[in-house]
């Protein structure tokens, strides 16, 4: 799960060692993923959860299928809203709440993502942006049902006679729902149906001419990604018993992305590194006397870019891969 | 480099893994053996002047002179300020008032600009039980159908703002209403209170459009004012912040003063007009809840304000000191900081302090009443005195001011 992505040479000590490597990284990442809330404020740890959810999903549509979608925030707002909707109205146990919410996403992503994955490159990500604004503006228009502005107020949580309304339990409740999202992006990247959408990626015409269908197997990702997405958006949703137009904000995809690119494009690994680290930064400089946190994370996102081309984890990665 | 790439990384793991702080706990008759007040406000982005890291000075001059007048009868010496920046995102005012509640002990939450920030820090005070003193944020949702036994809405909101202005603007002469607003909540809700004020008070709203929210170029509207039949007297906007400074720039490059048209603003705050000049908004008219160079008490305050900011107080400050103020009075009085306690000590409550003219925290809805005054903008000749850029032409009592209870409100 770690570096697959970059073609290698197999060597037998390398191999060797990736065998053992991957084992001890997974069981250290479980440690550190059910320790999580006795270390830190358990409200941070929910959030930290849900946007691990968000960035892996962007970044299996970016580091994989090579789509840099700059409007992921309409599948997490979305789902939110969705989620919320569900819980509000219907009353239902919060994994079917969230399962709807995902699948709200996905569905709203088969149409984007059939006419986006036509176009590659800077027109695709523009006509990702250009959806997720006109849902943006229907949720700030559609106010019965929205809350438009002030959003979506007192979103319960439930499951069963559990009570939840402790952050700490929430996130033990929730943790299974990352941990499902995460294994599935692990298992599509690691499928054969994975494997074609790396080689779409790196050549697309070859892709075409050994008989694959390109765009249908660019949709595909588009609408899984969409739906892992979704599962992070409900999950926030949520965890704030709230949903805020900002979830729908085009500065969300934003976030996203940066989120990928700091961590290591196509690694999974960093998408998890670079999303606990941006929240976690927000959340501190939130309380230090800075006047201008934008200026901050900005600046570490461009020393970033020009410094560690493979971000956060690719960067970890490459070290102990060249020793 | 690559080493410094992996201690970058270890770095953020250590991040990560910091940041867990002790809980608070304690017998005593104070949680924590103390006093603790969170500011949460903007501190960095478009609302950060009007309140931001100034509102906090504003309470920590609260508390100082509250030490100063019970000295050792004061229920604690020791009480203290947290404050964080909410940028004005309601996901991240949702998790830094619950860790505000949870982790640093306090007591009462004060300020949180953009409303729906602030609904959701009502609904966090609401399961924490503990209590918030909303001040920058305007809607009238907060003492409606969001209301709740934790919350209190000082300063001002939606209803008083347009109906100070609009009511008054109108019988003072200004018969014929062009209304621009942003078209989002606070707009929709400024335009509606603002159209019945003015209607109410016999004037006619000829004209009015909903603005995309942002926007920078508001010259379709402010071109189109002067050739609605019959002229309106005034336009009334409704726009805050940026789109604000942009309109009234527009507003006086197209010389629309000169051709009769006047400008009249739902919201601003001393800050805004700072920023702006006076002489682009001379001859305004808004509501304001407070000033600061009303009379001798409130100058009072300003000058010891100034001396440790180096600024004039906005309302908003002012109101953060009283609220702060009030509370730890409340606090004295019940002599514990439980939170059902100090809200039974709150309301109902009749006060008379530099900000709360005639003040009383109405026990129905949690609103707290005071009086608010109708301003104008000077001339520039007529503006003497840094900071001073206003005339309180008139002053509206407590009663008047805001609405009466909303039937929404169950707290």
């Amino acid at each position: 799960m770690t570096t697959d992505v970059l073609p290698e040479v197999g060597r037998p000590a390398r191999a060797r060692a990736k065998r053992f490597a991957r084992p001890a990284l997974l069981a250290a990442g479980l440690i550190v993923a059910v320790w999580l809330p006795n270390g830190i404020y358990t409200g941070l740890a929910v959030d930290l959860l849900c946007w691990a959810l968000f960035a892996v999903s962007v970044d299996l549509l970016l580091g994989y299928a090579g789509l840099l979608s700059f409007g992921h925030a309409a599948y997490w707002g979305s789902s939110a809203y969705a989620t919320g909707l569900l819980a509000v109205h219907l009353g239902l146990p919060f994994p079917l709440a969230v399962l709807g919410g995902a699948l709200t996403a996905a569905l709203i992503a088969i149409p984007v993502g059939f006419l986006a994955v036509k176009r590659v490159g800077i027109y695709f990500a523009m006509v990702t942006l250009a959806f997720a604004q006109m849902i943006y503006f229907i949720a700030n228009e559609w106010r019965s049902v929205t809350g438009g502005e002030n959003g979506m107020q007192s979103v319960p949580r439930t499951l069963g006679s559990a009570d939840l309304s402790d952050n700490y339990y929430f996130y033990y409740a929730a943790l299974p729902i990352v941990l499902g999202g995460l294994w599935l992006a692990w298992r599509i990247v690691h499928s054969p149906f994975g494997r074609v959408l790396v080689a779409i990626r790196d050549n697309p015409a070859r892709a075409r001419a050994l008989g694959y269908p390109v765009h249908r197997y660019k949709l595909a990702a588009f609408v899984l990604s969409a739906f892992v997405a979704g599962l992070g958006g409900g999950l926030f949703a949520l965890a704030h018993q709230f949903v805020s137009l900002d979830t729908l904000h085009w500065t969300t995809s934003g976030k996203a992305v940066i989120m990928v690119v700091l961590g290591g494009i196509g690694t999974l690994w960093g998408a998890l590194f670079g999303s606990s680290f941006v929240v976690v930064l927000e959340d501190s400089l939130s309380q230090a006397d800075f006047a201008s946190p934008g200026l901050l994370t900005g600046g570490i996102f461009v020393l970033a870019v020009l410094l560690f081309r493979r971000g956060l984890w690719g960067s970890v990665a490459a070290f102990f891969r060249r020793r | 480099m690559k080493r410094f790439a992996t201690a970058l990384g270890a770095v953020a793991l250590l991040v990560t893994a910091c940041g867990g702080g002790p809980q608070s706990g304690g017998d005593s008759k104070l949680t924590g053996g103390k006093i603790v007040l969170g500011v949460l406000n903007d501190q960095s982005a478009g609302y950060s002047a009007l309140s931001g890291k100034n509102s906090v000075e504003a309470v920590k001059m609260a508390i100082e002179d509250f030490k100063a007048k019970y000295g050792d009868k004061a229920v604690t010496s020791d009480i203290e300020v947290v404050d964080a920046d909410h940028q004005n995102k309601p996901d991240v005012a949702n998790t830094k008032a619950a860790e505000f509640y949870d982790r640093d002990g306090v007591d009462a939450i004060l300020d949180v600009p953009t409303s729906s920030a602030a609904l959701k820090v009502a609904d966090v005070a609401k399961a924490k039980k503990k209590l918030y003193f909303n001040i920058t944020a305007a809607t009238t949702d907060l003492t409606g159908k969001s209301c709740n036994k934790y919350t209190f809405h000082y300063a001002y909101d939606t209803y008083m703002l347009a109906n100070g202005t609009g009511k008054n603007a109108t019988e003072n002469g200004a018969k014929n209403w062009y209304i621009v607003y942003p078209n989002y909540a606070f707009g929709q809700d400024m335009e509606r209170s603002f159209k019945a004020a003015v209607e109410k008070a016999g004037g006619h709203v000829v004209g009015e459009d909903a603005a995309p929210f942002p926007s920078d170029n508001f010259s379709t509207y402010l071109l189109k004012a002067p050739t609605l039949n019959p002229k309106p007297d005034v336009i009334g906007t409704m726009q805050a912040g940026s789109d604000l400074v942009n309109l009234v720039k527009q507003y006086n490059e197209f010389k629309l003063r000169d051709k009769g048209v006047g400008l009249s603003v739902g919201l601003m705050f001393l800050t805004d007009i700072h920023s702006l000049t006076p002489a682009a908004l001379a001859g305004t008219t808004y509501t304001d809840a407070w000033y600061w160079n009303f009379d001798a008490k409130n100058r009072e305050w300003a000058d010891k304000f100034k001396a440790r900011t180096g600024s004039r107080p906005t309302f908003a400050h002012a109101a953060n000191y009283s609220a702060a103020t009030q509370y730890l009075e409340a606090v004295q009085a019940a002599g514990t900081d439980d939170a059902d306690k100090v809200v039974a000590q709150l309301e109902g409550k009749k006060v008379d302090d530099f900000f709360l003219r005639n003040g009383e925290i109405r026990k129905a809805d949690h609103r707290v009443l005071h009086d608010a005054y109708l301003a104008q903008v000077k001339q520039p000749d007529e503006v003497k005195e840094d900071w001073d850029y206003v005339k309180i032409l008139k002053t509206i009592p407590a009663a008047e001011a805001f609405r009466a209870p909303s039937p929404d409100c169950q707290l």
